[in-house]
């Protein structure tokens, strides 16, 4: 006879994992978030205080507005460069691997490194201007990293930049489930290459395209580090490119940092993030319905 | 069964929000008094391993002179050790003597995390540079929270290839803030604004040395507001648009202006000892043209940086842990410490060894005495209550003034206002 806790037996280790490291500081912070505690302990209840100071917080809104453009920059590239960018590269020519390669690097490239190597490319004394100057572009150096919106735009390309590869191994795997038979029937009916890419190619990643939506919208709304990076950690010219992350992370961290606050930011980071999830997961069922 | 479970789930979750929630605070320290045995823990900021050496040599002798007694010595980088520190006080855990600067020591002592050492300690006050000791003070709380470990200052870097360059004297660099505007402005103009005088906005460092007010008697309000304070960023305001500040001045700190100094992309920058030795082996070409002057002050008196060693509340072994943060900081070893690391000590007698009087005949000796000099009556005007949020938010306040966005006056009001907010 098998006893009712046997099944809790096996979940044991995993679950003892996401309870210490998920489930305990997701706990958490709601508690805190209604609370004034601090990076060294102590605080006090404060019901919804910190939510009301977040309401007359013009850096909460000025990160809210970030992250949201961010979304909103970056999702649509990376929806579609990395589908196309798989199209070219799943042919079979020589020395096509090199370019796989190549377009995968920046997946796997430290964060870090990929933002000082941006940071030095953009900076005012930097490759890019130096090359636009020296052509007789521009006679003062483009503010890529001291412009309000050109820093976010540059940090918005290095995010696309370095998630094409990523996206491209997803529709890679499933430009291999498209059948080839479809191809081939449209092929008979007189389809062109173009034709055929929104007749079949495209209704058939559908749901592919969904979730790379999902994944790209989810990571754009959490940007941290190539914001982070390529403002030096100011979050830009007075404080104008911080997003939400970055703010909660000049909040709540430091010894003199706002728990409470902090948490109550992270909240609404959940909820947003929450709702984009839901609202992909509403955009896969129609697909399955259809 | 259903019970079973239910009560299993429930107890679950009562063990989930157990682990959740608010923390109390520590007790604030007393007199200590108690024998110096037993074993403490000794944590440093990122020594190893380059002076590992020598901190092995401190505890050995320290053992030798106090039998019974055992150092765990532990060496934490310097990436993340405030996060260390963190969860170590939150937990209640620090080690028994460590190595904090005034700024950090701030909020634990705040907190009652840290031994009041003019109570537990009360003879050590006369050991140690009065400057030195009164960084660990807090103020608007009674006591000192840290034993004075190691001092540092410096003389104004330039770089005189870039001077020559803009038509300046290399042989005359600026001493006062009127002459750095005014050579600022003409090497903006001379060169086409394609090399800057300066990489970054005032520091709140900057302020101090500028003589403005940072805070009023009992160190409740910040006061950098005043007229001397906007008259500092209007300056800076007036360097800004005639391109003396590079662009990245708007969102960079200390460690990004440093950089730039050594691309040789701006003209000159403050900096310490310990900078002389980078340029020599990380920047060969800068260093062949690199100039030293005295550091640019309206008061007088220089800049000065301190570390220090705290003794937690929470440590198990007090007696010892006091005794041995004593030692690490007497006058001998402090001295001994300096000769291998390019710092100056801040215990009364190390100051007056030959080796920060005398000169040599290298830029190293001259640096170093002209240094040890300086320190005698240097500040550390960075407040201790000035922590990492309040320093962005004066980032911020002052990128808007540059760029025209708020006027300085309303830039130091909104960063004021931020800073006192924060100090709660």
């Amino acid at each position: 006879m098998t006893r009712w806790y046997t099944p809790w037996l096996f979940l044991l280790p995993g679950l003892a994992v996401v309870v210490t490291f998920s489930l305990v500081p997701f706990v958490n912070m709601i508690v805190l978030a209604f609370t004034d505690a601090t990076a060294l302990g102590g605080g006090h209840f404060t019901g919804l205080a910190n939510f009301q100071r977040m309401l007359d917080d013009p850096k909460f809104w000025v990160a809210l507005r970030n992250s949201t453009l961010y979304l909103v920059g970056v999702v649509p590239p990376l929806v579609v460069l990395p589908l196309l960018i798989a199209l070219l590269v799943r042919k079979k020519l020589p020395g096509i691997t090199f370019f796989r390669t190549a377009f995968f690097t920046p997946v796997i490239a430290s964060a870090v490194v990929v933002g000082l190597i941006w940071t030095w490319l953009l900076d005012s004394q930097g490759l890019v201007n130096n090359v636009l100057r020296a052509l007789g572009w521009v006679s003062r150096p483009v503010p890529f990293l001291t412009d309000e919106w050109l820093l976010l735009v540059s940090a918005m390309l290095v995010t696309i930049w370095k998630g094409l590869g990523y996206y491209m191994i997803i529709y890679l795997a499933a430009l291999g489930n498209v059948p080839a038979d479809l191809h081939e029937a449209a092929q008979v009916d007189g389809a062109g290459p173009v034709r055929r890419f929104f007749a079949v190619t495209v209704p058939a990643l559908r749901p592919t395209m969904v979730l790379v939506a999902a994944l790209s919208a989810v990571n754009g709304f959490r940007v941290f580090s190539e914001i982070y990076l390529l403002s030096g950690g100011s979050g830009g010219p007075g404080g104008a490119d911080t997003s939400l992350v970055m703010l909660i992370q000049q909040t709540g961290t430091g010894l003199t940092g706002n728990v409470g606050y902090a948490s109550a930011l992270s909240m609404v980071l959940f909820v947003v993030t929450l709702g984009l999830l839901l609202v992909t997961l509403r955009l896969n069922r129609r697909e399955e319905a259809l | 069964m259903r019970t079973t479970r239910r009560v299993f789930l429930i107890g679950l979750a009562a063990a989930t929000l157990a682990g959740c929630g608010l923390s109390g605070t520590n007790e604030q320290g007393g007199a200590v008094a108690g024998e110096v045995k037993g074993e403490i823990t000794f944590q440093t900021w990122a020594l190893k391993p380059k002076y590992t050496q020598y901190v092995e040599g401190v505890i050995a002798s320290f053992q030798q002179e106090h039998p019974g007694t055992t150092v765990k010595w532990i060496d934490q980088p310097a990436d993340g050790y405030l996060t260390k520190v963190l969860a170590d006080a939150s937990a209640g855990s620090l080690p028994d003597v460590i190595n904090v600067p005034p700024d950090l020591s701030f909020p634990l002592a705040k907190a009652g995390q840290l031994v009041n050492l003019d109570e537990a300690a009360a003879d050590a006050k006369k050991d140690y540079l009065d400057n030195a000791w009164a960084a660990y003070a807090i103020p608007g709380k009674a006591g000192t929270y840290g034993f004075p470990w190691y001092l540092n200052t410096g003389p104004v870097f330039y770089n005189k290839a870039l001077f020559q360059q803009a038509g300046l004297n290399p042989d005359s660099p600026p001493t006062t803030f009127a002459e750095l505007e005014t050579a600022a402005l003409t090497m903006a103009q001379k060169t086409d604004r394609k090399v800057a005088m300066l990489g970054q906005t005032p520091a709140i460092a900057d302020f101090g040395l500028y003589g403005v007010e940072m805070m009023n008697a009992d160190g409740t309000k910040f006061t950098f507001n005043s007229a001397k304070g906007v008259e500092l960023v209007e300056m800076y305001k007036r360097m800004y648009d005639a391109g003396g500040l590079v662009a990245e001045a708007l969102t960079q700190n200390y460690t990004g202006s440093g950089a730039k100094f050594m691309a040789q992309q701006t003209a000159l920058t403050p900096g310490s000892a310990y900078d002389l030795g980078k340029f020599k082996t990380d920047a060969p070409s800068l260093y062949a043209n690199i100039g030293i002057t005295k550091p640019i002050t309206n008061t007088g008196k220089a800049n000065m940086f301190v570390h220090g060693v705290s003794v937690p509340t929470s440590s198990k072994n007090k007696p010892t842990a006091l005794a041995f943060g004593r030692f690490v900081t007497n006058a001998a070893n402090q001295l001994a410490f300096s000769k291998v690391a390019t710092i100056f000590p801040s215990s009364r007698d190390g100051m007056k060894d030959p080796y920060f009087t005398t000169e040599d005949g290298s830029d190293e000796a001259r640096v170093r005495v002209a240094a040890a000099k300086q320190l005698g009556d240097s500040v550390n005007y960075t407040p201790v209550q000035f922590s990492q949020q309040m320093q962005d938010s004066l980032r911020q306040n002052l990128a808007d003034a540059m760029l025209g966005k708020k006027s300085a006056k309303q830039a130091l009001d909104d960063a004021v206002a931020e800073c006192d907010r924060l100090l709660g």
